[in-house]
C-alpha cells in the first residue's frame, strides 16, 4: 500500500482568509498548522496506529477478495444509484469531489461540471479507473492522502460496512469530514441489516465470533454450504459490459446482490438462518457475503488458484464459479446516525433508507 | 496525473508533520486539450494552493504562472488561459511525487497501481 499511517496534517481554508483547525474530537490525528499560535483549538490526540492498522479479517475478506474479483466486479458495476447521482448533480459547478472508495470509478466524472478524484484500497480496481482516464490513487479509507479542507464534497458509497471495528468506521467518517471544506458535504451509504428482501440474509454466512478460525477454515463443518443458494439478478433491465441485456437466470451467478434489490414493503424482522449455522440472533450484524466468480474469469485472474489453495475461496462446480466471501458489518437502523453524531464539526443535513441501504448526508460546520 | 489532483494530495506516512505539497519530479509530461471554461476556472481558483501549483508546474516545465495570484487576475483572459493550460491540461505521465518532509519517492506508476 502506498499511503500508510497519517500523523499530522495542515488544515487550511484559503477562501476564508483564515485557517481553521478541524475540531473533531474523535479524530485520532493531531493538526498542527504553521500559523498563529493564538489559535487554541487542538485535537484530542490518541494513538492512531491501532485504528489505522488493517485487521486480518479485512485483509483476507475485503482487500484480497476485491483484488481477485476486480474485473468481474467492475463489469457488474454500471448502474448509477439515483440518490447518489442526484446528490452529485446538486453540487455547484466547479465543485471538487472526492469519491473515497471509488471502486471501478462508476461515479467519477458523472457530473461534467465538477472535478472528480478518487481513491480505493484495491489496486486492480484503481487500475481500471486509471485506464478510463480518471484521477485516482490507491489509498485507505482510514487514512486519506489529501490535505484537509480541500473538497466541496466527498462520497463514501458502500465502503464503511467493510470496516470491521467501530473505531475504524469512526475514523473513516472523521477522514471524510476532514477533507471537505467548511460547508462541504459528505454522503455516506452503507448496507442495512434491515434488508428489503429478508431472504437475502439466508445467503450470507454470519460470523458468530469475529475472526474465529472455524468459520473461515475450508474444512470446517460449520462453513455454510453455498451451493444451495440461488443468486438473484438485478431486477432492472440493464446492459452488461458486452451491451447485452441482462436477464434473470442462472447466468447471472456473479452479480452482486445488493445494489438494486427488489423493493419490498414487507415488515418483519425474523432472520431465519440455516441449520448449519445454528441459531443466529437478531442482533447479528457481521456477515460473509458470497461473490461468485465464474471459472472463466477466475482462470484469467490467476489469484483464484492461490485463494483456493489458501482456503480463501471455494469451488462451486454446480455454478461453475469460485466463491469468495466478503466481510460486511451491516448497519442497523440508527447506527449510522449514532456513528456520525459524535462528530463535533459536522451536522446531519439528511438521512434516509433507500434500496436496503442506510444513507446520510453531513455538512462540515467547522 | 493532473496538477489539480496534485494540488489536493498530501503525504500521510507515519511521522510526517506536513506532507503537502509533494515535490514533483517530471520525466514525461503531456498536454491534453480540455475545453476552456472560464467559469470553471474561476470557481476552482479559491480552492487552489497557489504556491504549490506554481512549483509543480515549473517542475513540469511550464513557467508561465506568476509567483503570486489573487482573484483580481481572474478578469484577465491572459491569466485564465495560462491557468487553464496548467491546471486541467498538463499531465504528469511519468515521474515521481516526493514527500516534502521525508524525501520518500512515489513513482507515478506506483501512485496509480502497486
Amino acid at each position: 500500500m502506498l499511503f500508510s499511517v497519517a500523523r499530522k496534517r495542515r488544515c487550511c481554508t484559503k477562501f476564508l482568509g483564515t485557517r481553521i483547525y478541524p475540531s473533531c474530537n474523535l479524530c485520532t490525528m493531531e493538526c498542527h498548522a504553521q500559523l498563529s499560535v493564538s489559535t487554541t483549538q487542538t485535537l484530542k490526540c490518541t494513538s492512531s496506529s491501532n485504528v489505522q492498522s488493517t485487521p486480518e479479517i479485512e485483509k483476507k475478506y475485503v482487500h484480497r477478495v476485491y483484488d481477485a474479483i476486480a474485473p468481474h466486479f467492475s463489469a457488474t458495476r454500471f448502474a448509477k444509484w439515483p440518490k447518489v447521482a442526484s446528490f452529485l448533480s446538486s453540487l455547484n459547478s466547479g465543485s471538487l469531489v472526492l469519491d473515497a472508495g471509488c471502486g471501478n470509478g462508476k461515479y467519477l466524472g458523472l457530473v461534467p461540471s465538477c472535478y472528480f478524484i478518487g481513491c480505493d484500497i484495491s489496486a486492480p480496481l484503481i487500475n481500471i479507473c486509471a485506464d478510463r482516464g480518471y484521477e485516482v490513487v490507491v489509498a485507505d479509507a482510514v487514512n486519506l492522502p489529501y490535505r484537509s479542507c480541500f473538497g466541496d464534497a466527498v462520497i463514501s458509497i458502500a465502503v464503511l460496512h467493510h470496516l470491521s471495528t467501530e473505531e475504524r468506521r469512526k475514523r473513516a467518517v472523521c477522514e471524510l469530514i476532514r477533507v471537505v471544506k467548511r460547508g462541504g458535504l459528505v454522503l455516506i451509504t452503507v448496507w442495512a441489516k434491515e434488508q428489503e428482501d429478508k431472504t437475502l440474509l439466508n445467503k450470507w454466512t454470519p460470523l458468530s465470533d469475529k475472526y474465529v478460525e472455524e468459520w473461515i477454515g475450508p474444512s470446517s463443518p460449520r462453513v455454510r454450504s453455498l451451493s444451495s443458494s440461488k443468486l438473484q439478478s438485478i431486477p432492472e433491465m440493464e446492459e452488461n459490459a458486452l451491451g447485452e441485456p441482462l436477464k434473470d437466470s442462472k447466468d447471472m451467478s456473479g452479480l452482486k446482490l445488493q445494489e438494486t434489490p427488489t423493493p419490498s414493503c414487507e415488515e418483519g424482522s425474523n432472520l431465519e438462518m440455516g441449520s448449519e449455522s445454528g441459531s443466529i440472533g437478531q442482533n447479528q450484524q457481521e456477515f460473509f457475503v458470497p461473490w461468485h466468480l465464474p471459472y472463466h474469469r477466475a482462470e484469467v485472474s490467476g489469484a483464484s488458484a492461490t485463494a483456493l489453495a489458501n482456503g480463501l475461496a471455494k469451488k462451486d462446480d454446480k455454478k461453475g464459479a469460485v466463491v469468495y466471501n466478503r466481510y460486511y458489518h451491516v448497519f442497523s437502523e440508527g447506527e449510522l446516525e449514532r456513528l456520525v453524531s459524535h462528530m463535533s464539526n459536522a451536522v446531519i443535513v439528511d438521512q434516509f433508507y433507500d434500496k436496503s441501504n442506510w444513507c446520510i448526508v453531513l455538512q462540515k460546520t467547522l | 496525473m493532473r496538477l489539480l489532483t496534485h494540488n489536493m494530495q498530501a503525504c500521510n506516512i507515519k511521522g510526517v508533520t506536513n506532507g503537502f505539497p509533494f515535490r514533483v519530479e517530471a520525466e514525461e509530461v503531456m498536454e491534453k486539450q480540455v475545453d476552456f471554461n472560464a467559469d470553471f476556472l474561476r470557481n476552482l481558483f479559491p480552492k487552489i494552493e497557489w504556491k504549490a501549483l506554481v512549483e509543480a508546474s515549473r517542475a513540469m516545465g511550464y513557467h508561465e504562472l506568476p509567483d503570486e495570484a489573487d482573484s483580481s487576475l481572474l478578469d484577465s483572459d491572459d491569466f485564465l488561459q495560462k491557468f487553464h493550460r496548467a491546471l486541467p491540461q498538463l499531465h504528469l505521465e511519468e515521474g515521481a511525487f516526493v514527500c516534502p518532509e521525508t524525501g520518500r519517492k512515489f513513482p507515478t506508476a506506483l501512485i496509480k497501481c502497486i
